[in-house]
């Protein structure tokens, strides 16, 4: 695989094998990045999960009547709706709590597609090696070379936007660096005394592959998803941005980032509560994958 | 060294031509092109009529074959929307994307090379963690709100630099800045893992034994190393950048390659388009290349993958 | 270590002097009223400035400012002024006859005659030139030069709008010129007699027209009175508003409602809006094939009509200056009028009642087009929801919506129609009730009305047979008409600047306070 490709992986990987150390809890508990970011990161899935109860209002209810009533901590605000409403009056607090679900269904979905297509493709070529590597190789190079915005504009012009489109989008295009990734933590299982072992046994390819590299190269997947996720998530607010991505009423917080973009000069909090959410979310998950990456280095770093 | 060179460029031609075969399908499925043409209002004989005159009925693999063909020849044909030939209308725009990536490359280094020293120099401590924080400051944003938020404090309060256009370098300093960022993390973090790499090895540890200055150490032969792969990733990095500019350009009204990009998607101007894709992946085939190559030449082992 | 510095700082001093060489700086931008230049921005860039080759408002906008037409329309007292020709005459059905204005010079020198007015009318009628949008010509069978300064025009079929085109989309351009350069050549250099001239254009990025000193003082338009306009293509709207913020800009149009109201609350700004003859509307697929087979009971698409609430939405989120409609024309079109047709006041039990009636008392689902106002869109599928229509919003681009509806896969479109500012009733409603591919009703006695208003020459026969179309119309509920639509300018304070209903910005009527 070209050098450069690699190259555009690393600083990913963890670096090295990984083993499952005792007192990993502990170390756990220790390295702060993934004590916040996690954290961070539970608090947004459970407001997701309980948005149903906790939202004060139907996110899709429109009141004409009170149009852009701007947050309590203006003069013209109140407790009524506490984050204000948008242009078409629907409750900004109720749409922000329904946006985290949207949002983080976003980046899981994409994050398990393409790290599924990913990882099939960047464990076989690491396993195999020769042809499958190049024909591996050859697909990651043609995806890379390829402009995603563009090729998902052109794709959305196809079938319109929806939500499911966008994730299947970017699903079917983020799939590269869990290959590259992947392979290379593949190709330093392989040697591994216990993966000889196992075929040596006559187990089967797909045995060997699913019971004995698997949860060796589980934690760089575990990495990548993470960051990936984080890039479907604003990849998805830049498609919004040029009328291409999820379709309103949704919340997504993609798209009330870029319908409040027009109030940006003069209603800032429009933009800025959407806009700080979605940073904290993407702040949240980086911070949880670095940690993440740190904690499963070889011992001798942590 | 030439086998792998010759291999390499195989890899890319083949590269080139399946990226063009799937932008070419993509575009042709997306729609009528006629339609588009023929505009607001027209009516069916119309629309017959710009079918017929740009070729449009006939089948998909000899217009595939036809454009290809005339491609290579230096004949971009003609923007089915501007009426102009399409050549000169995509390199001109190129300069200014070019430019565009270039300085954004630029700043992302400039702005990650420290932050990656001072995070592997004081790894696991809260400076790693700041200097982390600090690089991907930029991307949790989408890019057009953090554009515009930069718009908001640059141009409209503090009127210290103009909004949009691409007549002074001063038009460029938000959209480098704005772009840029993106790409600080990876390189923050590749540069920041390579010396990490390379600090811990043992003969690092034997010069500082032997009474070195830290400073010396980390300059001279710690960061020397952790460069090389930083230029491949410069390399990608730039392919990336052009690639998607679209929304910077659309911000800040640069009137460049990644604009005229969405502007053909929209009006599916195809032959534009096609010739576009087709451009930004062979620019990005031939970085990929280079840097392989250099790479290959300043480290043997690479040669054998 | 001092390679790698030196490389990097290599690579910034490479960059720095690339740009200096590609863009050598001309000073800082030139500032409205301090250089008599007013710095006008607008989203889309022409494909051609030839006013033939385009379909874009600012192409018809510069197409007014640097061109003349024959005619011209007097927008405050709508009558017809000669611009071009002095007078003219209908000799017969189909034949007008024109007495040209003398002394007319185009930009690069060369005189207005006979000659220019047959050349552009034949070139531009001919379909193998391939002007853009073929209804503003296609109506034109040929021009004879009969003098100096005189011409006849023959239209195809009886055509009574044709004064109201060539007041309109078709200028005139010079004989020698554009013979030697076409199209290609006025897009590249454009001429032509009016109030201004282009001295620069960089396609898809800017293009400046100054003053034509030597514009003829018989025009009814008047000559320019400030000396330069720079035209520069922002496309998005929120970097428009920031260079208007920022003191960089004079004027942007076409701005919705919302900031418009906050931004004439910024003291070095004003805003001017108007009702334009834009018309907001939504067309109901009822044919055999339709995807929503719910639409062919004119129970239900009554309910639809029913269901929303166009008051409120017009008050709230349209904006000043709009109306509600009662027939799919703009009032002031030759021929627009609802008189005696069906008022469907807003009353969502009684949609709910017909939908019960048509036997859909739970609703139904649906799928609503939309290309732009996604906002009014978006609180019309709200009313829908309410009695129980789940409408599902695409929204795209117009042409990808355009495609839908030829393919008859759309049921329900929220669309806008400006007439291409043609004040005649012709212009509008045959589009979609004249039997085209736009037709999804296709009523015959619809149609056979129509083609009877849009063929016969006196106004009465055409007036009644286009209430009975339009009657018939809004009685079977075939589509739903909206509102009319508003536009909203920014301008600077120092700019003195009047909207008018036809969305023409008249560059040579502005100055400065």
């Amino acid at each position: 695989m070209s050098s450069s490709v690699t190259a555009a992986a690393a600083g990913v990987e963890p670096g090295g094998v990984v083993v499952a150390a005792p007192g990993i809890w502990r170390r756990v508990w220790k390295n702060k990045a993934v004590v916040v970011g996690g954290g961070l990161l539970l608090l947004i899935v459970a407001v997701a999960l309980l948005a149903p109860w906790i939202a004060p209002y139907d996110p899709y209810a429109q009141d004409l009547a009170n149009r852009n009533v701007p947050p309590f901590w203006y003069d013209a605000g109140g407790w009524a709706h506490p984050l204000g409403t948008d242009p078409l009056g629907r409750d900004y607090l109720s749409r922000l709590f329904y946006g985290a679900r949207i949002s983080l269904l976003i980046g899981v979905s994409v994050a398990i597609i393409s790290g599924l297509i990913g990882t099939s493709m960047g464990m076989l070529a690491g396993y195999f090696g020769g042809r499958t590597d190049m024909a591996v190789s050859f697909l990651v190079t043609t995806r890379l070379s390829m402009p995603v915005i563009l090729v998902a504009l052109a794709t959305v012009a196809l079938v319109g936007g929806s939500l499911w489109v966008v994730i299947m989008v970017l699903g079917l295009l983020k799939w590269d660096r869990f290959a590259v990734v992947m392979r290379s933590a593949t190709q330093q299982v392989r040697s591994l005394d216990y993966v000889a072992a196992a075929q040596a046994a006559g187990a089967s390819t797909t045995r060997v592959l699913l019971g004995e590299v698997l949860p060796n190269v589980l934690p760089h997947l575990i990495v990548v998803a993470t960051l990936e996720a984080a890039s479907a998530i604003l990849l998805e607010a830049a498609l919004s941005f040029l009328g291409l991505g999820v379709q309103p009423p949704l919340p997504s917080w993609g798209l009330m980032i870029s319908e409040a973009k027009s109030y940006m000069f003069f209603s800032f909090w429009l933009i800025a509560i959407p806009g700080a959410a979605l940073a904290l979310l993407i702040f949240a998950i980086n911070l949880a994958g670095d940690g993440l990456r740190d904690l499963l280095a070889p011992e001798g770093r942590a | 060294m030439g086998g792998y060179i010759l291999k390499r460029l195989g890899l890319a031609i083949a590269v080139a031509l399946a990226v063009s075969m799937i932008a070419f399908l993509l575009l042709r499925l997306s729609g009528d092109p006629a339609i588009a043409i023929a505009g607001e209002g027209a009516r069916s004989e119309d629309i017959e009529m710009v079918r017929k005159t740009y070729g449009f009925d006939r089948p998909l693999p000899v217009q595939y074959v036809e454009w290809l063909g005339k491609t290579l020849r230096g004949d971009f044909g003609e923007s089915i929307y501007f009426k102009t030939p399409a050549a000169p209308l995509i390199f001109a725009k190129l300069e200014t994307t070019m430019a565009l990536g270039l300085l954004s490359l630029a700043f992302a280094l400039a702005l990650s090379i420290p932050l990656g020293v001072l995070a592997a120099v004081y790894r696991n401590s809260w400076i790693d963690r700041l200097c982390l924080a600090l690089a991907v400051l930029g991307q949790a944003l989408p890019n057009f709100f953090f554009a515009l938020l930069l718009i908001m404090v640059f141009s409209i309060t503090l009127r210290w630099l103009p909004v949009s256009g691409s007549d002074t370098w001063q038009h460029f300093v938000m959209p480098t800045i704005a772009l840029g960022y993106y790409a600080a993390p990876a390189f923050m973090r590749l540069i920041r893992a390579g010396m990490i790499e390379v600090l811990e090895a043992d003969y690092i540890r034997t010069a500082r034994a032997k009474g070195l200055p830290a400073s010396r150490v980390i300059f001279k032969h710690a960061l020397r190393n952790a460069v090389v792969p930083v230029v491949a990733l410069a390399a990608v990095q730039l392919g990336f950048l052009l690639g998607g500019s679209v929304v910077i350009e659309t911000i800040f009204a640069l009137d460049g390659l990644g604009y005229l990009a969405y502007q053909s998607i929209t009006f599916k101007d195809f032959p534009v388009m096609q010739n576009i894709v087709l451009l930004l992946s062979v620019i990005y085939v031939v970085l990929t290349l280079a840097s392989d190559v250099a790479n290959a030449w300043l480290d043997p082992r690479i040669r054998v993958a | 270590m001092e390679n790698c510095t030196r490389g990097r700082t290599g690579l910034r001093i490479a960059a720095g002097v690339l740009l200096a060489a590609l863009f050598a700086t001309t000073g800082p931008a030139l500032a409205g009223k301090k250089d008599d230049t007013v710095r006008f921005a607008y989203d889309q860039a022409p494909e051609s400035v030839d006013p033939f080759f385009n379909n874009v408002r600012i192409g018809v906008i510069i197409g007014a400012n640097v061109w003349d037409t024959l005619v011209y329309r007097d927008p405050n007292t709508s009558e017809y002024k000669g611009n071009l020709a002095r007078a003219w005459k209908q000799v017969d059905d189909r034949t007008i006859e024109f007495d040209l204005r003398e002394g007319v010079k185009f930009h690069n020198g060369e005189d207005f005659d006979a000659d220019s007015v047959v050349y552009t009318l034949n070139f531009v009628a001919d379909p193998a030139n391939k002007v853009t949008t073929q209804a503003n010509v296609n109506w034109i069978e040929k021009a004879t030069k009969l003098g100096k300064y005189k011409v006849r025009l023959t239209t195809k079929q009886v055509f009574p709008a044709a004064i109201e085109y060539l007041a309109g989309p078709v200028v005139m351009h010079p004989a020698k010129y554009y013979a030697e350069v076409g199209p290609k050549g006025q897009n590249t250099k454009p001429v032509g007699t009016g109030p201004f001239k282009v001295v620069n254009y960089v396609p898809g990025k800017s293009i400046t027209l100054e003053k034509n000193t030597g514009y003829f003082k018989d025009s009814p338009k008047g000559a320019a009175k400030i000396n330069r306009v720079e035209i520069r293509f922002i496309p998005d709207r929120q970097t428009q508003m920031a260079e208007m913020l920022s003191g960089n800009g004079d004027l942007i149009m076409h701005v919705p409602k919302d900031q418009a109201d906050q931004a004439a609350k910024v003291p070095h700004l004003q805003v001017v809006s108007g009702e334009t003859m834009r018309i907001a509307f939504m067309q109901l697929n009822s044919l055999d094939g339709t995807p929503t087979p719910a639409l062919k009971d004119p129970r239900v698409r009554k309910a639809i009509t029913h269901a929303i609430d166009r008051e409120s939405i017009v008050k709230n989120i349209v904006g000043a200056g709009s109306r509600v409609l009662n027939t799919q024309c703009f009032p002031s079109q030759f021929g627009c009028t609802d008189q005696g047709a069906a008022r469907y006041a807003y009353d969502p039990a009684l949609a709910k009642k017909l939908l019960a009636e048509a036997g859909f008392p739970g609703g139904f689902e649906t799928e609503i087009f939309a290309y732009r106002e996604r906002n009014q869109t978006e609180a019309i599928i709200n009313n829908l929801q309410q009695v129980g229509i789940k409408a599902k919003l695409n929204f795209s681009q117009y042409a990808a919506m355009r495609d839908a509806i030829r393919a008859g896969k759309a049921s329900l479109t929220h669309q806008t129609w400006g007439s291409f500012s043609v004040n005649d009733v012709s212009a509008s409603i045959p589009v979609w009730f004249g039997g085209e591919s736009d037709d999804v009703t296709q009523d015959k006695e619809v149609q056979d009305l129509l083609k009877k208003g849009n063929n016969s020459v006196d106004p009465n026969v055409r007036k009644q047979a286009y209430q009975q179309a339009l009657k018939k119309i809004a009685d079977n509920a075939y589509s739903v008409p909206l509102w009319s639509l508003p536009v909203y300018y920014v301008a600077s304070k120092d700019l003195n600047f009047t909207a008018y209903a036809d969305e023409m910005v008249r560059l040579w009527e502005m100055t400065w306070k």
